[in-house]
């Protein structure tokens, strides 16, 4: 078994991508992935908890939080693609700079 | 289940499409918003039998059907801040669901309007009644869900899609946040409760981890409670918004975050309590002058009334981060008050707009004479917000920067002063604009408000005007509110040795 | 590819981030379980891939009720969210 701090390294690395997703793609497609990339840093975080807390067994509370925190993440990607479309269907382009009409 | 006025939120919202199938065959579409202002309305009388049961057991907990197991089992725990911060919910989402009856008729989809405005109360009741950071979030994501798709509700414009996406973008990125806090308290502690997190973190020497898990909540919450880096998106979803989902949000829901942050910095954090005090209260003050020097700048009324809540909430924010008895007091009536003043401010904003089918400042000119109710309680709200002496902005705001003085945060008080004087510029521009100058064309051809749009309008003010001359209930209320957030032992007793 | 200003900007703060936390992880290590009470242990599973989906979803049932009710209101709100999004208006002309 590795060390933990390998994981606790990987779920903060995913997060740090995961902002730099919101922060520089320019298509909103890849905004909602980078969102998603965002959630399962803290997903890979609560598993490898759970599983270090005692060699050889694990513990059923991080794994029930990130069952339910998958349905949680699915269910905003399925209300932001909506959204997705919408603004598409508005802008004709799917480059998040382009929804600059609201200033200031 | 749970409790009863939770339950109650949860059930009119899964009755409300029952409802709106049956009315789509008969055609009564104003039988919906009825509906959903009774449910509301059934859940505030089990409010207040809550509220007789948590006054005299201090705590109720609620837990699963079987045999509670405290550091891994989920738990609803309301004290007195939960009984409190309900009723301000229960009280502004009564006010905007019968408002939005008229309001909301020419729109389309109103099952699901209901459905959510429901679901976003029900949320917020959660979050303050919640045990268990898990249960928390649970709640939370039903709060932003809803949310998200009622700022976006008009989606045939484009202003409302755009405004939507922004806030959703921001707000998700906020919870991931939380969600990967919550997973390093569950590292280092092995429990996601609170009052065992209380427990176990309470004397911890420092601890860099702790430290950038703090740092992550603050984040994470204060996305949603808009402190000022992460603000960016309230402007723009408070204006795309219809008006009443706009009193919601600005009025109870930005609060929210930052009762849930405060709720939880005071419990978990309270070991690194000099470090979170000394942040919060800088970001306060840099939220207080963004939102007043960037309102100084608008011609668009709700744009205007946003950045009045975001300081606002500076106001709020520094009153929590002072973490004393008479600071939280004084910031949980600021809550109450400021709710009152903005969801009254917001709902005029919408019957000046649906009338004259604009937002512009410059248009809008003049228009007392066509809208005389409306603009006479615009002007109370007004005047009571930017704080002066009869009405009840005075009285919260002025027990912040006493509680400030008393705590040695002079400098910050003497900033919070500043900023309430550099408010009132803009309030009275709105005033001058409102009432004093001659209509413009727009603002002749307008016709009064319907009446039952008045209705929730007069009483708002109605209230303003009883709260400020009477206040001192009010101060009691929020006290034994702050009390109860401060007292952690009888918190992590109450679950950890049994009630 | 074309990288742009926003670009190169973001790749020079990710690496920079990834960085001081190399550092930062060096140095402290994460206080993993440091702050267990001995008295509650928690009902541990073992580690063995069949079963432990019956194991965890019995501890879901047991412990977790509450979560799973409100979870279930909130996959209800978020159908709600989305016919409200996705709705046919009537053209009134």
């Amino acid at each position: 078994m590795i060390s933990l701090s390998y994981y606790i390294a990987c779920a903060v690395v995913l997060y740090i991508i995961g902002l730099y997703c919101l922060a520089s793609k320019r298509n909103m497609i890849k905004l909602v992935m980078g969102l998603e990339i965002l959630v399962n840093a803290a997903h890979v975080s609560f598993i490898a908890f759970s599983a270090y807390i005692s060699p050889g067994y694990i513990d059923p509370l991080g794994h029930s939080v990130v069952i339910m925190s998958i349905s949680f993440a699915g269910c905003v990607t399925a209300l932001a693609l909506v959204i997705v479309t919408y603004a598409y269907k508005h802008y004709k382009t799917l480059d998040v700079r382009k929804l600059r009409r609201l200033k200031w | 289940m749970f409790t009863p006025p939770l339950d109650t939120l949860l059930v009119f919202m899964i009755g409300t499409p029952a409802i709106g199938w049956v009315i789509h065959k008969k055609g009564y579409p104003k039988v919906q918003g009825i509906y959903a202002s009774a449910g509301l309305l059934v859940a505030a009388y089990f409010l207040y039998g809550l509220s007789q049961e948590v006054s005299e057991k201090g705590i109720v907990l609620i837990t699963g059907p079987l045999p509670f197991n405290p550091p891994f089992g989920a738990c609803l725990q309301i004290d007195v801040f939960s009984v409190f911060m309900t009723m301000v919910y229960i009280i502004i989402g009564l006010f905007t669901t019968v408002y939005s009856i008229k309001f909301m008729e020419r729109d389309s989809g109103l099952t699901e309007y209901y459905t959510l405005m429901l679901g976003m109360v029900a949320g917020m009741t959660g979050v303050v009644f919640a045990g268990d950071f898990f249960t928390l979030f649970v709640f939370w994501e039903l709060m932003c869900l809803t949310s998200y798709a009622l700022v976006a509700f008009r989606k045939q414009k484009w202003e409302s899609i755009e405004a939507g996406f922004k806030y959703l973008i921001m707000s998700a990125a906020g919870s991931a946040t939380i969600l990967l806090a919550m997973s390093f308290l569950y590292g280092m502690t092995g429990t996601l409760n609170f009052a065992a997190l209380a427990d176990r973190l309470a004397n911890t020497s420092s601890e860099g981890w702790l430290y950038i898990t703090l740092a992550l909540v603050i984040v994470g919450f204060g996305i949603k409670a808009a402190i000022v880096p992460f603000h960016t998106w309230l402007p723009d979803a408070h204006s795309a918004a219809p008006s009443p989902v706009s009193a919601m949000l600005s009025g109870v829901m930005v609060p929210t975050g930052a009762c849930v942050l405060i709720r939880i910095l005071l419990l978990v954090f309270s070991s690194a309590q000099p470090a979170w005090q000394m942040t919060l209260a800088t970001f306060a003050v840099f939220t207080m002058f963004g939102g007043n020097l960037m309102a100084l700048l608008q011609n668009d009324l709700k744009r205007l009334l946003a950045f009045s809540t975001i300081a606002h909430m500076g106001y709020i924010v520094f009153g929590f981060a002072i973490a004393s008895p008479e600071g939280l007091a004084a910031s949980l009536f600021h809550i109450v008050n400021h709710a009152v003043m903005k969801s009254l401010l917001f709902l005029c904003a919408g019957a000046f707009i649906r009338q004259t089918k604009t937002r512009d400042l410059r248009k809008l000119r003049g228009i007392r004479r066509a809208m005389p109710m409306t603009s006479a309680a615009f002007t109370i709200g007004t005047i009571a917000i930017a704080g002066f002496p009869p009405l009840n902005g005075f009285w919260s705001e002025m027990m912040i920067i006493t509680a400030g003085v008393r705590a040695e945060m002079i400098i910050f008080s003497a900033l919070m002063l500043t900023n309430m004087a550099l408010s009132v510029v803009y309030y009275f521009r709105l005033i001058r604009v409102i009432i004093l100058e001659k209509p413009t064309k727009v603002s002749k051809k307008t016709t009064k408000a319907p009446i039952s749009m008045l209705i929730p309008i007069l009483v708002l003010a109605f209230l303003c005007i009883f709260i400020g001359a009477y206040p001192v209930p009010y101060i009691d209320a929020s006290s034994k509110a702050a009390e109860a957030m401060l007292n952690i032992r009888t918190y992590i007793d109450a679950v950890l040795r049994g009630l | 590819m074309g990288i742009d200003r926003i670009r190169l900007a973001g790749l020079t703060t990710v690496i920079l981030a990834i960085l001081i936390f190399w550092m930062f992880i060096v140095e402290y290590d994460f206080p993993a379980f440091k702050y267990v009470d001995p008295d509650q242990p928690p009902e541990l599973v073992e580690n063995d891939t069949s079963i432990i989906g019956q194991r965890v979803s019995r501890f879901l049932w047991n412990y977790r009720v509450i979560d799973l009710i409100a979870q279930a209101f909130v996959l209800f709100a978020a159908a709600a969210c989305c016919m409200a999004l996705l709705r046919v208006e009537e053209r009134k002309r």
